[in-house]
């Protein structure tokens, strides 16, 4: 009887993420007829005359669709790869830290641009490596030439991928450190009479013991993987990086709301959607085969 | 720092790309038709009995510090005059800098949340018609529309009504600039020639050596290499001014691309006489070739189209030359006097192209729109805050100081085509003692010039026929200093230099263009900046070429050609 009690108020806790959800994610989703429609936003959804496909077919067309959905695969890519590793060196590197107050310093002064968002961080980034900035000055000091940084496609997405670890390691870093102090320290007290010394602990028990947190960060992650991060990258772009830097969501924006091509703009969406759909079924399949995380 | 994400307008965005728009069938019916008088003409100043509300949206620069103690952007001299003369109460539906707000119209037609009334482009309009979600303004014009501004609307040989005119329909209230707003000119830092004994540069290779003096020889005398030869367009600027936006592209290149008689983005007449789209042209390329060079040898700000704000160096005092209209007083250059009083900016016609003659493109007189939200109750009060403007500005009722124009809800700008010449050489006159004040008596339109012609000589000093900074006094009045010397100076190479400027053949969207005309923009400007700025060999124009023809600009010029048949 307890229980059911308790369980009750879980449920409870629920309602703002579902109210949030409903709003935000199940409502806009019959905008997706927009996509079908010669969309007149004076007529609305429910007035606006069919298309069929043909917008569909317009976006197989344009090169600009290829374009924005490879450069968001390769960004989110990189970013889930990123994400996944800095964080973890950064938490095993903590946790071998015997000053405990040195320890929680760190932690916190790391974590703190999670805070911010990326109207600030960016124009921070982008004044550190603008042409004369703090960038540039280092580098003129060792003899090189100054260079436009966020001019140049190639390094791009770097760039990107680099900022968005600054800003969230510090994050993924406290996971970490949960599953490390979950790890009982009575097997580091065996080791230690075994004769197994600091590198022989972590290999042995460290990482297996934080092996199911970083298979689980991971395998979620995947359903990001169509999802580079907008604001970010509406932050720091420009036209001359859109070969390299324009992901679904920028393009998606600039089409559908700042050009009124409304119904190209939903079908790219919604095309995202469905991949991101696909992507995200097989990742929670994964969770389930390989830690037996089950959502259902 | 960028500033073009407004967290709520992003979470707009979100909301409304997967599909918002569930508010639209709710339209009220129509107002009832007005009885039989309505054909009559209204009093286009007349004040309403009861106070009448109207919701717009208005450019405000957030940075701007010209308002009084006190004063607010809807609590200020041009509000106060409107509730005392029309009674209107005025609100702000949204408010945002340049950028911002193209963004918010977007959102609002997209959302179908408009305002009562809104400045316009002219692709918004065109949407806003398609979409049926403006009113009918025929009457209101024939009705309201206030003899002077009626006469400005008319003398431009039907372009501002056919700008406006759908289906035989008036449908906005098209504003008229000036010509001059369209003829972008080379403006430099005059002091610095003189101390480097230099010539204002009229060919394209003086201009390369002038701004190679600029960079290397430092101009501003602090022993270091920190100056700009010449200015480019900002992050998200244009290079060139097109068909669509013909006028006002300030840090752009046009003139450099004139001098090599290219006319990126304008429609021309081929040798064949048909239509060709300007941006395709080996003259581009060649202009593209020569833009490259200079930016590769550093003449050009190495920061160009990553800058978030092109006039901080030009404010600085770092910066040589810059293209743009006539009226840079009004933007950078008052910042940049007070910031420097011997910063001697003056205004060329240059640089020439082979044959030697200065050959700018031509704007439309029209680019600025009022729209009134269909079903809005009282569709004539956009048209009398215009009427109310124009009148107070002949009347000089408000003072520039304490608030720029720009605060005045819905204000597009109604002058005569020549109005800026016609002043230049009224002042010219008036400094010269050959004509007074009661000589242009007649001269109503020009509804600036009593005002000019009371001020000039409290803020310009002798010798009268010198422009140089040292000859003016701008401590004396900053407002009329800013207009006087965007006129003067920004105004003489209009009046003394013969040229014949070149038109667009087509000033408009074609049907086709709506779905396509975006992508090739954004193909067409990421390929230039990238040859210009070196992120692409100059090979890549003519792949650039191919790939807009096959991309729609083919069936588009074919348009075109149609649309000009008619």
């Amino acid at each position: 009887m307890r229980m059911k009690g308790f369980a009750k108020h879980y449920y409870l806790m629920l309602i703002p993420g579902f109210l949030w959800l409903f709003v935000f994610s199940i409502v806009p989703m019959f905008g997706i007829i927009i996509s079908f429609q010669y969309f007149n936003p004076g007529k609305g959804i429910l007035g606006s005359d069919w298309a069929g496909l043909e917008h569909f077919k317009y976006m197989f067309l344009l090169k600009d669709t290829q374009e924005v959905f490879s450069n968001t695969l390769v960004i989110a890519s990189m970013k889930i790869v990123a994400n996944l590793i800095a964080p973890l060196l950064f938490a095993l590197m903590l946790n071998e830290l015997r000053l405990m107050i040195l320890r929680r310093w760190i932690q916190t002064i790391v974590y703190l641009p999670h805070f911010l968002s990326w109207v600030i961080l960016g124009g921070i980034v982008l004044d550190l490596f603008s042409y004369n900035g703090p960038v540039n000055q280092l580098t003129a000091l060792f003899g090189f030439q100054p260079k436009l940084f966020f001019a140049d496609a190639q390094l791009f997405p770097f760039l990107v991928v680099g900022s968005d670890v600054w800003k969230e390691f510090g994050f993924g870093t406290i996971i970490y450190l949960a599953a490390l102090t979950g790890i009982n320290p009575a097997m580091y007290e065996a080791a230690n009479i075994d004769g197994a010394g600091r590198w022989r602990s972590l290999w042995h028990i460290t990482l297996p013991g934080i092996r199911t947190t970083a298979v689980l960060l991971t395998v979620l992650s995947l359903g990001n993987v169509l999802n580079a991060g907008f604001d970010q990258i509406f932050n720091l772009y420009n036209p001359l990086v859109y070969s390299t830097g324009d992901i679904i969501d920028t393009w998606v924006y600039r089409t559908g709301l700042l050009n009124l091509q409304y119904e190209l703009a939903t079908a790219v969406g919604l095309l995202k959607s469905v991949v991101g759909f696909l992507l995200i079924s097989v990742s929670y399949y994964l969770a389930y085969r390989f830690v037996n995380y089950r959502i259902f | 720092m960028k500033n073009k994400s407004k967290p709520l307008a992003l979470l707009l965005a979100c909301f409304l790309v997967l599909g918002a728009c569930s508010n639209t069938t709710n339209n009220t019916p129509a107002a009832p038709e007005k009885s039989a008088e309505s054909s009559e003409p209204a009093d286009p100043f007349g004040r309403y009995e009861e106070p009448v509300q109207i919701s717009i949206s208005i450019e405000i620069d957030p940075t701007d510090n010209e308002l009084p103690p006190g004063d607010t952007p809807l609590d200020n001299q041009y509000t106060r005059q409107i509730k005392e003369a029309l009674n209107v109460d005025v609100d702000h539906q949204f408010a945002a800098t340049g950028q911002n707000l193209r963004q918010r119209i977007s959102l609002a037609i997209a959302s179908n949340d408009l305002p009562d009334a809104m400045v316009v482009n002219a692709v918004e309009l065109r949407q806003l018609v398609e979409a049926d979600q403006i009113a009918d303004l025929t009457e209101v014009y024939e009705r309201y529309a206030s003899p002077d501004i009626k006469s400005i609307i008319e003398n431009t040989n039907g372009a501002a009504l056919d700008a406006v005119t759908f289906d035989g329909k008036i449908m906005a209230l098209p504003g008229v600039q000036a010509n001059a707003d369209g003829i972008h000119l080379l403006w430099i830092r005059q002091d610095w020639l003189d101390k480097l004994n230099l010539e204002p540069p009229t060919t394209m290779a003086e201009l390369e050596d002038v701004a190679r003096a600029f960079v290397e020889d430092d101009p501003d005398g602090n022993g270091k290499r920190d100056t700009i030869g010449i200015t480019g367009p900002e992050s998200g600027g244009k290079l060139y001014a097109n068909f669509l936006e013909s006028k006002n592209n300030l840090y752009g290149f046009d003139p450099i691309f004139s001098a090599h008689d290219a006319f990126p983005g304008y429609w021309l007449e081929g040798e064949d006489g048909s239509p060709v789209y300007g941006s395709i042209l080996p003259e581009t390329r060649e202009a593209l070739a020569n833009l490259r060079d200079l930016y590769s040898k550093g003449l050009i700000d190495p920061e160009m189209g990553v800058r978030n704000k092109a006039d901080e160096p030009i404010i600085a005092g770092k910066s040589g030359m810059f293209f743009a209209p006539w009226w840079m007083a009004y933007g950078p250059l008052t910042n940049a006097v007070k910031n420097d009083p011997e910063a001697n900016w003056q205004a060329y016609a240059l640089p020439l192209n082979q044959n030697g003659e200065f050959r700018p493109h031509a704007a439309t007189p029209s680019t600025e729109f009022v729209v009134v939200r269909k079903n809005y109750e009282h569709p004539e009060v956009p048209m009398k805050l215009l009427n109310n403007l124009f009148k107070n500005e002949q009347e000089n009722t408000f003072d520039p100081s304490k608030g720029g124009p720009g605060y005045y809800p819905l204000r597009v700008v109604y002058a005569p085509s020549d109005e800026i010449e016609f002043t230049v050489k009224a002042l010219r006159d008036v400094l010269a003692g050959n004509k007074t004040a009661e000589d242009f008596a007649n001269d109503k339109a020009y509804k600036l010039l009593p005002s000019d012609i009371a001020s000039i000589k409290t803020i310009k000093k002798e010798p009268y026929d010198s422009m140089d900074i040292s000859t003016w006094n701008p401590e004396a009045n900053w407002g009329a200093w800013t207009r006087a010397y965007s006129i003067m100076v920004g105004g003489r190479p209009l009046v003394d230099t013969e040229f014949e400027a070149v038109s667009s053949l087509l000033y408009e969207q074609t049907p086709l263009m709506e779905s396509r005309w975006v992508n090739l923009r954004k193909l067409e400007d990421e390929t230039f900046l990238r040859i210009i700025m070196g992120a692409a060999p100059l090979e890549t124009f003519d792949t650039f070429v191919e790939n807009w023809k096959r991309q729609g600009g083919d069936q588009i010029t074919q348009e075109v050609k149609d649309a000009l048949a008619q």
